[in-house]
C-alpha cells in the first residue's frame, strides 16, 4: 500500500491550469493542505523532482498538497487576461486552493515557496487569509553591507586559481564604488524582480502584516547565498522589525539553492515537513536555537551526509 | 491536453495526452530523456507537442517509473523497467488512437528506451527518430557525473575542491546521484554495460538518427546499423540547447531550429 494517492487536476479558467493533487494513502488526513509551486521555469516537479518527494513525504504524515504550473508555465496555458506575472500567480493559486477545497474540504494552506515562488508566495499570502503559512526558500533577503563584503571576501579567498583573489577584491570595489551602469532595456530579463512588489518597503510592509495575522513565517536560506550568517544578515535592515520576532529564520550553509544532492534534498524535505506540521498543530513560532543554528559550521554534500540526522535531533 | 494516469497499479505512469485538432493518421509518443535532461527539454516538448497537435498529430508525453510525476522513487527507475514503461505508453497511445500508425520520439536516453523498446517486440511503432541517442552508457555516466560536479560547483557561493579531487580520485564518485537524480546500483550497473554493440536497431520499421558530426559515438553507431542492412538514415543535427543546463529564462529553453527541425522529421 502507497503512502500516497495522486490524481492529476485540470482547473481554473478554462481548465488551463494543471496540477496533481497528493493525498494520503491511508489514515487520517490534517485539515491542512500545501501548495507547490514552480521554482522559475521548472515544471511542477520542482528542481530535481523535489516538489514530488516532498508531497509524498508530507502524505505519509498526513497532509495534502496540490503542486502546479501557475500560467504560461509548466503544463499550464498562458493566462487569457493581462494581468502581471505577480497579479496572475495569486489568481492561479486561488482557483488551485478553491479546487482542493471542492475535492478535499481543506481551506486552509500552507505555501512552501522556492527563490520565485517565495516572492509569488508573499504577495499570495497579503492576498488570501486562507494562507496559514509561508515558507520562502531563498527568498527576498537584504544583506547589509559588512555581510556582503564578508560573502565576497570569503569567495575571493576560496578562489583557486592563481590572482583570482587580486581580481575579485578589485570588482567588488568596483562595485562598490562606481556607479552602476544603465541596463538597456532590451536586456532586461522578464523575471528579472523590479516590480513594486519586490522593493524592500512591500517586503516589511507584507511581513508585518502577516505576522498581524498570525500567518506563520520561514525564510530559509542555503550555501548558494552566503558562507556565514552571524545575527539574520540576511534581514538586513529589518532585524528588528515586529515580525522577525515572530519569523523562523533558517541558514543552512550544507543545503544548496538547486538542491543537487541527495542529502540537500532529503535535509530540505525534512526541515520543511516538520516546520508544516507544526504550523498545522499551532505551533509555527520560530525554533529552538540549536535546529536554527543547524548547520553553521560544516558545509557541502559530504559534510551535509548526517544533516537529516542532526536536524531530526536538534529537533527533538 | 487531458493529464491523466495510465499502466498497472503498482507502476501509474503519469502522461499528458495531445489530441489532434484535426484529422490525420499519424500519432507521435515522446520518449523523454533521463534526470536534468528531462526537467531542461520539458518546455520544448510541450510547444512541440502543442503544435503537433494544432496540425493534426495526436501526441502522448508521460513520466517512466520513478521520474517526473510518475509513481515510484529516483531509485526505482531502471533501463528495463523503463523498456516496459514505454511499450506500456505505446499501448496507451495505440487505445487513444487506433487505427492511427504511432511514430517515436525518443531524445538522450529516452531514445535507447525506445531503441531497447522496439527491439522487444512488444510494441510496433511505425518510425523511430532518435534525437542524439546515449549509445555509451560508461560515457554518458562519466559526462554526467562531472556535470554534477560543476553544478555543485556553480551553486554554492564557495564550492568544496575535495569535490573534483574526488571526481578525479574515484571513477565511482558521483555516480549514484547524477545532476540531482538518485541512480541505483542496477540503473549504474545497466548504465556501465550499454554499449554501441549492445544497441541494436530492428529491420521492422524506419529509424532516423539525428546526431551531433561531433557526436563521434553516436555517428559510429548508426553507422554501423546501416551496415547490417538495417533501415536507418543518419541525419546531421546542430542545436543550440544544452541538455543539462537549468531552464533559465536566458538560456533556449525552445530553441527554434530544434522544433522546426523536430516538426519536419515527423511530418517525413
Amino acid at each position: 500500500m502507497d503512502d500516497y494517492n495522486e490524481t492529476p487536476v485540470q482547473f481554473g479558467p478554462d481548465g488551463s491550469l494543471i496540477g496533481i493533487i497528493t493525498t494520503p494513502g491511508d489514515g487520517p488526513m490534517v485539515p491542512v493542505g500545501c501548495i507547490l509551486m514552480n521554482m522559475g521555469a521548472i515544471h511542477r516537479i520542482g528542481p530535481r523532482r523535489t516538489n514530488v518527494k516532498l508531497a509524498r513525504q508530507m502524505a505519509a504524515c498526513g497532509i495534502s498538497s496540490i503542486r502546479m504550473d501557475l500560467a504560461g508555465l509548466g503544463d499550464s496555458r498562458p493566462a487569457g487576461e493581462t494581468a502581471d506575472f505577480r497579479t496572475q500567480a495569486v489568481l492561479d493559486v486561488q482557483a488551485a486552493m478553491n479546487l482542493v477545497g471542492t475535492m478535499l474540504g481543506v481551506h486552509r494552506f500552507v505555501l512552501i515557496g522556492l527563490c520565485s515562488g517565495a516572492h509569488n508566495g508573499l504577495s499570495i499570502a497579503v492576498a488570501d487569509p486562507r494562507l496559514i503559512g509561508l515558507l520562502m526558500f531563498d527568498g527576498p533577503n537584504f544583506p547589509g553591507r559588512r555581510a556582503r563584503w564578508e560573502r565576497s571576501l570569503r569567495r575571493a579567498l576560496a578562489d583557486p586559481k592563481p590572482g583570482a583573489f587580486f581580481g575579485r577584491v578589485v570588482g567588488v570595489i568596483r562595485r562598490t564604488l562606481l556607479p552602476r551602469q544603465q541596463q538597456a532595456p532590451g536586456d532586461q530579463n522578464i523575471f528579472d524582480s523590479t516590480g513594486p512588489r519586490d522593493s524592500a518597503d512591500y517586503f516589511c510592509r507584507s511581513m508585518n502584516q502577516l505576522a498581524e495575522r498570525g500567518v506563520a513565517t520561514m525564510m530559509f536560506f542555503t550555501g548558494s547565498v552566503q558562507t556565514k550568517d552571524r545575527r539574520r544578515d540576511l534581514l538586513g535592515p529589518f532585524g528588528k522589525e515586529p515580525f522577525a520576532r515572530r519569523l523562523d529564520y533558517r541558514f543552512v550553509p550544507e543545503i544548496d539553492h538547486g538542491l543537487i544532492s541527495q542529502e540537500s534534498q532529503q535535509a530540505f524535505m525534512k526541515l520543511t515537513c516538520d516546520w508544516v506540521l507544526r504550523v498545522i498543530h499551532g505551533d509555527g513560532s520560530p525554533a529552538s536555537p540549536a535546529l536554527s543554528a543547524a548547520g553553521q559550521s560544516a558545509r557541502g554534500p559530504r559534510a551535509a551526509s548526517s544533516l537529516a540526522t542532526k536536524l531530526e535531533h536538534a529537533g527533538s | 491536453m487531458t493529464p491523466m494516469l495510465f499502466g498497472p497499479p503498482q507502476r501509474r505512469l503519469f502522461g499528458l495526452f495531445h489530441p489532434p485538432e484535426r484529422e490525420r493518421d499519424i500519432a507521435v509518443l515522446v520518449c523523454a530523456p533521463f534526470g536534468q535532461e528531462m526537467v531542461r527539454t520539458h518546455r520544448l516538448f510541450r510547444v512541440l507537442s502543442d503544435r503537433l497537435a494544432r496540425a493534426g498529430v495526436a501526441v502522448l508525453r508521460f513520466d517512466c517509473h520513478g521520474t517526473g510525476d510518475s509513481s515510484g522513487d529516483d531509485t526505482d527507475g531502471d533501463l528495463e523497467g523503463w523498456r516496459r514503461d514505454v511499450c506500456t505508453a505505446h499501448e496507451e497511445l495505440h487505445r487513444l488512437t487506433a487505427p492511427r500508425r504511432i511514430v517515436w520520439l525518443g531524445s538522450r536516453l529516452g531514445a535507447t528506451l525506445a531503441v531497447l523498446a522496439a527491439r522487444s517486440g512488444r510494441s510496433d511503432p511505425s518510425r523511430v527518430i532518435l534525437w542524439d541517442p546515449i549509445v555509451d552508457g560508461a560515457g554518458y555516466l562519466d559526462t554526467m557525473r562531472e556535470k554534477h560536479v560543476s553544478a555543485l560547483e556553480a551553486s554554492y557561493w564557495v564550492p568544496d575542491r575535495a569535490w573534483r579531487r574526488r571526481l578525479t580520485a574515484d571513477k565511482d564518485a558521483f555516480t549514484d546521484e547524477l545532476l540531482g537524480f538518485a541512480v541505483s546500483p542496477t540503473l549504474r550497473n545497466q548504465l556501465r554495460a550499454l554499449t554501441p554493440q549492445s544497441l541494436q536497431l530492428t529491420a521492422s520499421h524506419e529509424t532516423i538518427v539525428l546526431a551531433d558530426p561531433e557526436d563521434e559515438a553516436a555517428n559510429r553507431w548508426a553507422k554501423m546499423q546501416a551496415e547490417r542492412q538495417t533501415p536507418v538514415r543518419l541525419s546531421p543535427f546542430q542545436h543550440s540547447l544544452v541538455w543539462t543546463s537549468d531552464p533559465f529564462p536566458n538560456s533556449a529553453m525552445v530553441p527554434a531550429e530544434a522544433l522546426q527541425r523536430l516538426v519536419a522529421e515527423i511530418n517525413g
